[in-house]
């Protein structure tokens, strides 16, 4: 770096006022004693709220995950690994675990795959696309808890407008305990919070489908080919990078689903609508368990690293 | 600026007095069902009279999002800044968690003290005093007691009553369900309801005393006398008596299945009378029968304590608490209360002269007089309580055999001892 002309440019830039830096580098005034002290003490406030909110709450779930509190006793006693031995031979852990799994799944191609239909739907409406995107993104701004009473009176086995329609249209035997039965119940549910979510997602891929360079279609039409071939070779591939992005909320947002859970089933019947997050808030609120809670809590967040990562490398090898 | 200082302290010093002068706030956690007109104006009474015999305090009610059975009363009095006095959904099982939890602050010394002891019954007494050593955490406010709501008009219409046994209420069940109709609502996505169907079942199939000591650990749920009832119950989902349907209703949507009689049979407390009110049920229709039992006298409802006073641990105004206690205690409160059309449950201590304000609560008054059954959501210890609600909705959906299930609640039971 050329000081002189660093400085010539600082002086220049900020006249007298910048005169207590004058002679001094960018390096200097950035990293130098100085600087440092400087950058420190913009930080700090940022620094201080990360460090209350964030790392400090990690930090006291790691150490309740080696106590037996039960979130209110101070003299919570050191009982080593025993909570992740209970964890390790908990089924009920296991079997949420797995269903957390599904959750995310059926969470990603349910609010993903509703959410690119519709923008692939309503992309190219010119009059009348403002009111289809506003109406789709409209459940977006219900509280999942909201959304999960309505959800709730739609499945009602006898009353539900699901149930009642499909009699009413002579498919009553098509009727069903959308929240009674062991396979739908998470199926179920799911559905409800996919509902709240994909408007968020239709929005991101409208965004990226006005991102295609509209020659590329032009070009396609002239070679002939089909709508289905346009959207196979165009417009899939040109959503590419906002599919990744779209695909890592969902999947978020999948690991974080709990209150349309706990407000349709908490995790009934007999937990076969359980997840990690609704099992967590049992132990630790209902059964005062807060060391094995928070060892689901380190247990939740490794899982929610490992698929972040793994699904960072898959996209990175796929820019490649 | 010496002066400036001064002016300063001074003005500092008039608002700390003013400060003090400043009305006291008892923040109450409940009443339930506070938002039904009847209701509010009961209880809007009660603080306003409270109020004037405490010149300076003010009392203000939360509302209460849930009860310690699903954490939001632990919730609340975690946060800090919850309430200074709670009413809840009460009994062994649930006070422990919060007793555990240190959440709750014992009141022993307050039933001498301030002559609580002879205010309940004494029979309630001895048992509160047996729980924890000695130690008590609550304070009853009501009793409850569960049994069987059926629409009068519609049993006088098509000849069907109550029977005494069993045997005889599964063939009525049968009969209600070849008129279309649907025999027993239960809404068990709402774990009180779970239970006051179970309970019922297990209070029928093995009496008092056997749940009495499976609840006390003294029996294990995998015994013969206790698997009866859990058997009952999938033989009943079996049969389609209960559908598996009801494994997703709650307690809101089972009790609409009653209200529209789409459902002839309910099981619940005297605090039904408030749902049903607030649903436009007339309640004149509603009868009232304890559970049929094989097992002679064993055929009542059942029920403990069922809400209780409980003051936290982190209360800002433990005496103003007590106080309130001792108001609500009082005889012009409880008998208030008791006359009141809101009112939904038996009272912790005998109030004579008191007619129940509807028929259907006179009903209850007559069946709990007999004595009342253990209600195993009430007194099965916090940590097996879940485990409990989820075997019911495992009967109901019929994923679990009655064995399976017991033998789930005594696992829990052996854990928890």
């Amino acid at each position: 770096m050329n000081m002189a002309k660093t400085e010539s440019m600082v002086g220049a830039g900020r006249g007298n006022a910048a005169r207590p830096l004058a002679g001094r580098s960018r390096e200097d005034i950035l990293v130098g004693a100085d600087g440092a002290g400087s950058a420190l003490f913009l930080m700090a406030p940022a620094l201080a709220v990360y460090a209350v909110f964030t790392l400090f709450p990690i930090a006291v779930t790691f150490w309740l995950s080696f106590t037996d509190s039960n979130g209110f006793n101070t003299d919570a006693g050191f009982v080593g690994l025993e909570n992740y031995r209970k964890a390790a031979a908990d089924p009920i852990l296991w079997q949420s675990l797995w269903q957390t799994l599904l959750w995310l799944v059926y969470h990603v191609v349910l609010a993903g795959g509703l959410g690119l239909g519709l923008a692939l739907a309503i992309a190219r409406l010119r009059r009348s696309q403002v009111f289809f995107r506003t109406a789709f993104f409209l459940p977006h701004l219900v509280s999942l808890a909201v959304v999960g009473v309505i959800w709730a009176n739609i499945y009602d086995p006898f009353f539900g407008l699901l149930n009642t329609s499909l009699a009413a249209i002579g498919l009553g035997g098509w009727t069903q305990g959308w929240l009674s039965d062991p396979s739908l119940v998470l199926f179920s549910v799911n559905v409800a919070s996919s509902w709240q979510g994909f408007g968020l997602y239709m929005l991101l891929f409208i965004a990226g489908l006005q991102d295609i360079d509209p020659s590329l279609y032009d070009a396609a039409e002239v070679d002939g080919a089909s709508a289905f071939q346009k959207l196979v070779y165009v417009t899939l591939p040109g959503l590419r990078e906002v599919m990744t992005f779209v695909m890592s909320l969902a999947m978020i947002n999948g690991l974080k689903g709990f209150a349309t859970v706990f407000v349709m089933t908490n995790g009934g019947p007999f937990y076969q609508s359980e997840l990690i997050t609704t099992y967590i808030y049992r132990l630790a609120f209902q059964s005062q368990d807060h060391g094995l809670a928070a060892v689901l809590c380190i247990l939740l967040s490794v899982l929610a690293i490992t698929i972040t990562v793994v699904f960072n490398k898959w996209r990175a090898r796929l820019r490649r | 600026m010496m002066k400036m200082l001064l002016r300063g302290a001074a003005f500092a010093a008039l608002l700390a007095g003013a400060g003090d002068l400043k009305a006291q706030t008892l923040k109450m956690w409940g009443p339930e069902q506070i938002t039904e007109p009847l209701i509010a104006e009961l209880w809007k009474g009660i603080k306003a009279d409270f109020e004037a015999a405490n010149p300076g305090v003010k009392v203000e009610f939360i509302p209460p999002t849930g009860t310690i059975s699903n954490g939001a009363v632990q919730a609340a009095l975690q946060s800090d800044a919850g309430p200074d006095v709670v009413l809840t959904n009460s009994g062994i099982g649930r006070v422990t968690v919060v007793k555990n939890a240190k959440l709750v602050a014992p009141l022993t010394a307050q039933y001498e003290n301030r002559g609580w002891k002879a205010k309940i019954y004494p029979w309630l007494y001895t048992e509160l005093n047996g729980q924890f050593g000695g130690e008590i955490y609550e304070v009853p406010d009501g009793l409850d007691a569960l049994g069987v709501w059926y629409h009068k008009d519609m049993f006088a219409q098509k000849g069907w009553a109550i029977p005494k046994t069993w045997q005889d209420f599964v063939t009525l069940m049968k009969k209600i369900d070849a008129a279309g109709v649907q025999p027993l609502a239960i809404g068990p996505r709402t774990t009180g309801s779970a239970g006051h169907l179970f309970g019922n079942l297990l209070q029928s199939a093995s009496g008092t005393g056997a749940v009495g000591k499976a609840v006390g650990g003294k029996l294990s749920w995998t015994d013969p006398t206790m698997v009866t009832g859990a058997v009952r119950l999938r033989e009943l989902v079996d049969t389609g008596l209960i559908k598996k349907e009801m494994a997703g209703l709650d307690l809101e949507g089972a009790s609409r299945l009653w209200f529209t009689k789409r459902a002839a049979m309910f099981v619940a407390g005297p605090w039904f009378t408030a749902n049903a009110r607030k649903a436009g049920y007339d309640l004149a229709n509603a009868g009232y029968a304890p559970m049929p039992s094989d097992l002679a006298g064993e055929s009542k409802p059942t029920g403990g304590v069922g809400w209780s006073w409980l003051l936290p641990a982190n209360s800002k105004q433990p005496e103003l608490a007590l106080k309130w206690i001792d108001f609500m205690l009082s005889d012009a409160v409880m008998k208030k209360r008791a006359q009141h059309a809101a009112s939904t449950m038996i009272y912790p201590r005998e109030l004579p002269g008191i007619e129940p304000p509807t028929p259907v609560l006179k009903d209850i008054f007559a069946a709990a007089a007999q004595g009342v059954g253990y209600n195993p959501s009430v007194y099965l210890p916090g940590s097996v309580l879940d485990t409990y609600f989820q075997v019911i909705q495992g009967l109901i959906s019929a994923q679990i055999t009655g064995e399976q299930g017991m033998a789930e609640i005594q696992a829990k039971m052996a854990a928890a001892q």
